[in-house]
């Protein structure tokens, strides 16, 4: 057994799709739809073997609401490991991407936080070397 | 089952596409051999759903203003959405959301019987692929009309049909489409 793909609601999975490659910078990796359900998932190019994200729609009222309550309470409803965060958080600024928290120095790493444009907060984190 | 192993799908026929900028909507015909009325049992009574559509209902479509969830049958994660019926004028016309899709199912008496034509907007790449499965769906309707059942083919059931490839890209060919590599062909 293993853990191969997490999941993210969006509330539109083309403009997700285009936040997550073309200002975070993952790779499309599998988009297949069965009727109005659509299976859309992202990999990291350093990983592209590696765990997937879907981009799930949130397309019932309880992913919504789920979505909507952690958003409202700053909670990020995903977490991605860089080893340059600084790097990482002037690169996607000037994507256009925007940022809720600059890179901040907290308990055994450093961490940043932006909006996905789809509903979400995203937290980039760096580990502390000790 | 022996009629299920042995059912291939017809040639692709009876589907368009409407184009409205980057809406596309895909539009199929059927001629069924059925009364309107017994048709429109089928397209709304979840029982007789479960024989042929490629999703469950929990509730009767047949009232405007039911709250019905939809579940999408086979799909690679459970996929359930909540719909309202909009408009159910039986046996004739019939107007709900599928998810993010309109359906629009118009019944009309017919010489043979009943002409059902459904109208459903579908990502562009997957066009030729929705045509492919509803195609499916409509053979088993017309056999389950019949009482001649072969039981619901959806989802992988119809991508390993033998006929599927031939379907598909006969449809890709007819709107001037790509066919997907799917299932993908070149990997386990």
């Amino acid at each position: 057994m293993k853990i191969k793909v997490t999941s993210i609601y969006v509330d539109e999975q083309n403009k997700a799709l285009r936040f997550y490659t073309e200002t975070l910078g993952f790779t499309k990796k599998t988009d297949f739809s069965q009727g109005p359900f659509r299976w859309l998932t992202v990999a990291s190019p350093e990983e592209p073997d590696g765990v997937e994200l879907q981009l799930a729609l949130n397309d019932n009222p309880a992913a919504k609401a789920y979505q909507q309550a952690l958003f409202q309470q700053s909670q990020p409803a995903i977490m991605f490991f860089t080893e340059d965060v600084q790097g990482d958080y002037e690169r996607i600024k000037a994507r256009g991407a925007e940022f809720t928290m600059a890179p901040t120095a907290v308990t055994g790493s450093t961490i940043a936080m932006l909006k996905d444009t789809c509903g979400n907060l995203v937290q980039l984190s760096q580990l502390a070397r000790w | 089952m022996t009629d299920r192993a042995q059912y291939e799908p017809s040639p692709a026929s009876g589907a368009r596409v409407q184009k409205d900028g980057e809406k596309w909507t895909l539009v199929l015909v059927r001629e069924l051999r059925q009364s309107p009325e017994k048709v429109w049992q089928a397209i709304t009574d979840p029982v007789h759903l479960r024989e042929w559509a490629p999703f469950d209902a929990d509730g009767n479509l047949g009232a405007a203003g039911s709250t019905v969830k939809l579940t999408t049958v086979g799909a690679p994660a459970l996929h359930v959405t909540e719909t309202t019926v909009t408009r159910a004028d039986a046996p004739n016309l019939l107007e709900y959301k599928w998810g993010g899709f309109d359906m629009r199912w118009e019944l009309e008496a017919s010489l043979s019987g009943t002409r059902l034509t459904l109208w459903t907007n579908i990502g562009h790449r997957f066009i030729a692929m929705g045509a492919a499965g509803w195609h499916i769906c409509f053979d088993v309707l017309d056999r389950f009309l019949a009482s001649q059942p072969i039981g619901r083919i959806v989802g992988p059931e119809a991508m390993k049909l033998p006929g599927w490839q031939r379907l598909h890209a006969e449809y890709a060919k007819e709107f001037g489409v790509e066919t997907l590599n799917w299932p993908p062909q070149t990997r386990q």
